[in-house]
């Protein structure tokens, strides 16, 4: 291979003659490099996207929800949670009632909104979904200050219990602690005409606020004492859901089955439905997971528009060197050493733009994460400096035909390019684009996945190497005589 | 070295015939011709005669219609292409008419390049090179590219370059063809020391008569056909 590398490196530099072939060869580079890095950039957003969001859910979502089918009550659960926590990486588990209700101003007759509400035991819920660090305000539902106060001046209405309210949907109530809500529960028979459905309601007395930053939770969550609601649902001792935290969130689907099983419904109660965080908010994650797919797809369309240069290139290479080849092969060099001594100009500018473009990648990807005082428009010199001098050397051809001048201008156009996108690329606040209320993130995230730029090296080395089979195949079966007389 | 008396390459009914399309254009029409160990041949004949296709068949660069070519006891076109390759690499050289160096490699990187081929680059080579070169009078041009050297100088860096792995036999097609009178002399004059000295045998394709006159044996081609 000593030979071919003799060769092939000389070929790329082109100092003779053709200068015009080594600009295609740095165009070539800069095609891969950029192809290669853009593909690193957008897929590590897109994972710190995920990442964030993720990040976000779990903050107090629970891993696994687990009902009976149709969220029927369902007895003992005591027992069934101290299964579940027996099941290797379960952290815990907490029994839930959960359902949806209506909701009443103080003293108003016409449902102001419907709400989610969750009857918890805060003690066990706080071990699923960090409840109380998420509360201000009591999270005692039965004997805050706030009941007796209310309890005072509403004379003669008979007070629940406590509740806390999501913090944007206590805003959009307009209510503050303190303050009582009606919810309305159920419907109950009248005791008069048995055909008739009176509401029953019940009155509540704000004591805290949730604010988990989770638009879902914030906007549309009421939490009330499991007690509390097992009475006004009648439902003594029963629940309709369990969550359970697990060690590693990944874990829910496999855990989901094992779950299920060891909460042990019978046929009469019903079929057991483990649904995981992943299922709850899989229209989310699997847009999240199609746009990435997309992207990969087309910027590997890139890497591929890229390695269409590096073909065309060589092409043009073995154009130009179809005399030499015809000499070379008359020196005795065979078949095979012709084409690797094209496949090595090719995998060349394919192994230094991918190298390059990775290196680059990385640097953005460090620069968009790391928020330090970077020095501003000086930047500009830096790139003044070597455009006056590329003017120089294009317009005075005693500088031109000198290769140190070239070279330094070069490495000049490289710190110019490196140092502007120091100053220039910063952390972008999601803040400042008014991105930030629904999902708390501050800056765009961003999340290198080692394994995927390993993938995308491997996968633009090989595309490179394609690119070169057929113009090496080409100037491999040149016939030597035509070859030589080639003009 | 062998002996000079031997027959050194022996071509059998050599035909040659060029397509275009349906028609055939028959070059070479029966070829028969035994060169010896250290001969100096010399191929003449008129313009499309065929000259250059029986050097170019010889030096195993085209492959015939019809015939054999045998070095020794090889029948060269039975080999594969590497080994073909390798042949060409180590038993013949080729001096052209117009010098065919390579333009990014200097005059020692050229005249080394075909030994380069086959072996890991040493000292030895570049050594062997450079003597070369000297011999050829062109010392002071060693880092010299193509461009930067004279008709004649780059004529005689393509004899080095022929002569580097010391094959049996040198090639060579119209070697003073592109050449002025004076430098043609010293082309010759090199062609002529070579063989007296290393006992290389010479097949040169040439208009030139004086040329023509210096040699062991001329061999003229009329109609594709060898006329003694």
């Amino acid at each position: 291979m000593k030979f071919e590398w003799f060769v092939a490196s000389r070929y790329l530099r082109s100092r003779r003659k053709q200068s015009f072939i080594s600009i295609i060869s740095i165009i070539s580079i800069g095609g891969v490099a950029l192809g290669v890095a853009t593909i690193i950039l957008v897929i590590a957003v897109l994972d710190g996207v995920e990442h964030g969001l993720k990040d976000r859910f779990l903050s107090n979502e629970a891993h696994v929800a687990l009902s009976i089918f149709d969220h029927s009550f369902f007895k003992g659960y005591q027992e069934r949670i101290e299964r579940i926590e027996a099941i290797e990486n379960v952290v815990a588990a907490s029994p839930v009632i959960f359902a949806q209700i209506g909701v009443f101003r103080e003293h108003s007759n016409t449902i102001q909104d419907a709400i989610y509400i969750k009857g918890i035991d805060t003690a066990q819920e706080d071990e699923v979904t960090g409840f109380s660090t998420f509360v201000i305000g009591s999270t005692d539902f039965q004997n805050s200050e706030l009941i007796e106060q209310a309890a005072l001046i509403n004379e003669g209405e008979t007070i629940t219990g406590g509740i806390i309210l999501g913090g944007r949907l206590a805003t959009r109530l307009g209510v503050m602690k303190g303050d009582v809500l009606r919810l309305l529960i159920k419907l109950v028979e009248s005791p008069i005409d048995s055909s008739m459905l009176l509401p029953d309601l019940a009155n509540f007395v704000v004591i805290g606020f949730y604010e988990s930053e989770m638009e879902a939770y914030d906007n549309n969550f009421g939490f009330i004492h499991i007690d509390t609601a097992q009475k006004l649902y009648n439902q003594q001792n029963r629940v309709n859901f369990i969550f359970v935290r697990l060690t590693d969130a990944e874990l829910a689907p496999q855990l989901a089955t094992k779950i299920e099983a060891a909460a042990d419904f019978t046929v009469l109660e019903g079929m057991p439905n483990a649904r995981t965080w992943m299922e709850a908010q899989a229209a989310l994650f699997s847009a999240l997971q199609l746009e990435k797919i997309a992207t990969v797809i087309i910027e590997a369309l890139i890497i591929l528009v890229a390695s269409f240069n590096i073909a065309s290139t060589l092409i043009m290479t073995v154009m130009e060197k179809t005399k030499d080849v015809g000499t070379l092969r008359t020196l005795g060099s065979s078949r095979g050493n012709i084409m690797r001594i094209f496949m090595i100009q090719g995998s060349v500018i394919g192994t230094l733009g991918t190298m390059i473009g990775t290196a680059l990648g990385l640097s953005l990807c460090w620069l968009l994460r790391t928020n330090t005082q970077r020095p501003s428009y000086w930047y500009i010199i830096a790139l003044v400096v070597p455009i006056v001098l590329q003017f120089l050397i294009a317009s005075q051809h005693a500088m031109r035909n000198r290769g140190g001048w070239k070279f330094a201008v070069g490495v000049l156009w490289l710190i110019g390019i490196g140092f502007a996108l120091y100053c220039a690329v910063r952390p972008i606040s999601l803040v400042d684009l008014g991105l930030s209320q629904i999902y708390q993130m501050h800056q765009l995230p961003i999340k290198i996945n080692w394994v995927f730029v390993i993938f995308i090296n491997l996968l633009s080395f090989a595309i490179c190497w394609l690119a070169t089979l057929y113009p090496a195949w080409q100037a491999a079966n040149l016939k030597p005589v035509e070859a030589l007389q080639h003009e | 070295m062998s002996n000079p008396s031997e027959t050194l390459i022996r071509i059998i009914d050599l035909h040659k015939s060029y397509y275009d399309g349906e028609s055939e254009l028959p070059v070479l029409q029966g070829i028969d011709l035994e060169i010896k160990t250290s001969e100096l041949l010399a191929v003449v004949g008129a313009s499309g005669v065929g000259k250059s296709t029986l050097l170019h068949i010889m030096g195993t660069l085209d492959r015939p219609t019809a015939g054999q070519v045998i070095y020794g006891e090889q029948d060269v076109f039975t080999l594969q292409d590497t080994e073909l390759a390798r042949f060409r690499n180590k038993e013949v050289g080729f001096v052209f008419q117009f010098h065919h160096l390579l333009p990014e490699f200097n005059a020692l990187e050229n005249v080394a390049m075909a030994a380069l081929i086959t072996t890991p680059s040493n000292k030895t080579i570049y050594e062997e090179a450079a003597s070369l070169l000297e011999y050829v009078g062109l010392a002071e041009r060693l880092s010299h590219y193509p461009s930067q050297l004279s008709g004649g100088e780059r004529q005689r860096v393509a004899i080095a370059r022929a002569l580097i792995n010391k094959p049996k036999v040198v090639l060579a097609d119209e070697p003073t063809g592109n050449l002025d009178r004076r430098n043609s002399e010293a082309v010759h004059e090199l062609l002529w020391d070579f063989n007296a000295k290393s006992g290389q045998t010479f097949v040169i394709v040439t208009h030139n008569s004086e040329l023509a006159e210096q040699v062991d044996r001329v061999v003229q081609l009329v109609d594709g056909k060898v006329v003694l």
